[in-house]
């Protein structure tokens, strides 16, 4: 289960703050916010700090928003807890997004 | 200190106890195990004759307390009992709850019990909550004060009716540690429970209750890595291995991933491995298999739990066409479950149609 929250948008950067699960069922839903959400945004940063989980479909979500902003200021996750962080460093997703 | 004679418990539609027969020693803690409506709580109900048996004998102390001229109240004076739903006084406070039993059937006086309830209170770690109320407290705290009322009438033996079967989660491995600590003072406990981590570590003596009686008993070593009787083996097993069953590519997700949770946390798994676990799965099953089966299709996840070293040996099967997921062009998934595994084996078997999978995912 994912609850996607939007914390702000303005001046092109859109905050959300994600919790619960960035799974199979979680990550169409994010997917299908981002849609709605993403343009005219050129920074998105997304607050990990009660994600428990994520999974290669959400990681292929975050991949989807990273190749639409990668021009203008790319995706930013902060506060990961340890296992999302291991997953990001074992996929090389720490290399693609900027992890705060 | 407690020998028990050919035991029968029976009510007009069951019998729970058909014949038990052992003898307690002074200073076992005895965990009782053993499958639902296996007479685990009847067995200790009868002890304190909260049941009368049918049949049989139950000597404590040298008394036969199964004998009607038995002055049960004084026996039970020397058993203290700790009940799942705490069945504390809700109109007195902590401390009060405490005192009344030693003033009113050990003849202490006020201050004596006082004293004594504030210093049992303290070894529960609730001394600041001794003027509270009940159900002011939480779950996990109320069974500490009904613990510590049990103590004040410094009993001989302390049985325990599944003592965290009605708490929240977070709140048993509070419980459970006072009763280790009390374990460790060398009380005779006798404990029904189904929590197997705390069965084991807890106690000296195992009872695998089923069939009507004690069926094994042993050491936690016997009973839980060596059991030798048919059911005590399954039951054993049971504790240790997951199995799912999946037919459909709408499967539900979300339950299968909770049940995972729940196999998790009735193993003590790190919370490490559960996610791993679940990811495996996920990777494997969800996202690298299922988009290559057809819309009719079998597959079977089956699980099996080792604590030392802390790993799950993982088996997937699934039938339909020759699919090896090494040969996947899904990347990243893969790429996580190689990370996440070793010992990565693929097997076909041509005869029956079938593909094999297994793994073994470490904490």
């Amino acid at each position: 289960m994912i609850d996607i929250e939007k914390i702000s948008s303005n001046s092109g950067e859109l905050k959300l703050k994600l919790s619960g699960r960035l799974d199979t069922t979680g990550a169409p839903q994010l997917e299908e916010f981002l849609e709605k959400e993403l343009s005219g945004i050129e920074k998105l940063t997304i607050d990990f700090s009660d994600l428990e989980y994520i999974s290669s479909a959400g990681l292929r979500a975050l991949l989807a928003a990273q190749k639409k902003l990668n021009a203008s200021g790319g995706v930013t996750v902060q506060n990961s807890n340890e296992y999302i962080r291991e997953i990001f460093d074992m996929t090389g997703f720490a290399e693609i997004l900027t992890v705060e | 200190m407690i020998t028990i004679n050919h035991l029968k418990k029976e009510y007009p539609n069951a019998t729970p106890l058909k014949d038990v027969n052992t003898v307690i020693n002074k200073g076992d803690v005895i965990s009782i195990i053993g499958p639902s409506g296996t007479g685990k709580s009847t067995l200790i109900r009868c002890i304190n004759m909260l049941e009368t048996p049918t049949s049989g004998e139950i000597i404590v102390d040298g008394e036969n307390i199964t004998d009607p001229n038995c002055k049960i109240d004084k026996v039970r004076q020397k058993m203290g009992m700790v009940f799942q739903s705490f069945n504390l006084f809700n109109h007195m406070t902590v401390i009060e709850n405490i005192m009344a039993a030693p003033m009113q059937l050990l003849g202490k006086s006020r201050q004596e019990a006082y004293d004594r309830g504030k210093e049992l209170l303290r070894q529960v770690g609730l001394a600041d909550k001794m003027l509270n109320y009940p159900d002011e407290l939480s779950g996990g705290q109320r069974q500490r004060v009904a613990i510590a009322r049990t103590l004040a009438m410094d009993p001989e033996i302390i049985l325990f009716d599944e003592p965290t079967s009605a708490l929240d989660p977070t709140m048993v491995g509070e419980v459970e540690a006072v009763i280790r600590d009390l374990a460790k003072q060398g009380l005779t406990m006798m404990i029904v429970t189904h929590e197997m981590n705390f069965a084991r570590e807890v106690a000296n003596r195992i009872f695998y209750m089923d069939q009507g009686g004690i069926y094994e008993d042993g050491t936690p070593e016997q009973i839980f890595d060596n059991p030798q009787k048919e059911r005590t083996i399954r039951f054993i097993r049971h504790l240790k291995v997951f199995e799912e069953n999946i037919d459909s590519k709408d499967f539900d997700f979300i339950g299968l991933v909770s049940k995972l949770e729940e196999f998790g946390r009735k193993c003590r798994m790190s919370q490490r491995l559960i996610y791993r676990v679940q990811q495996v799965f996920e990777e494997l099953g969800v996202q690298i298999i299922l988009p290559e089966l057809n819309d009719k299709f079998h597959m079977e996840l089956s699980l099996e739990y080792s604590s030392d070293p802390e790993n799950i040996h993982m088996q997937l099967k699934y039938d339909g066409k020759k699919f090896d997921p090494s040969d996947s062009d899904n990347d990243l998934s893969m790429r996580i479950v190689k990370n996440m595994t070793e010992d990565f084996k693929y097997e076909r078997d041509e005869e029956n149609n079938m593909n094999h999978v297994s793994a073994v995912i470490n904490g």
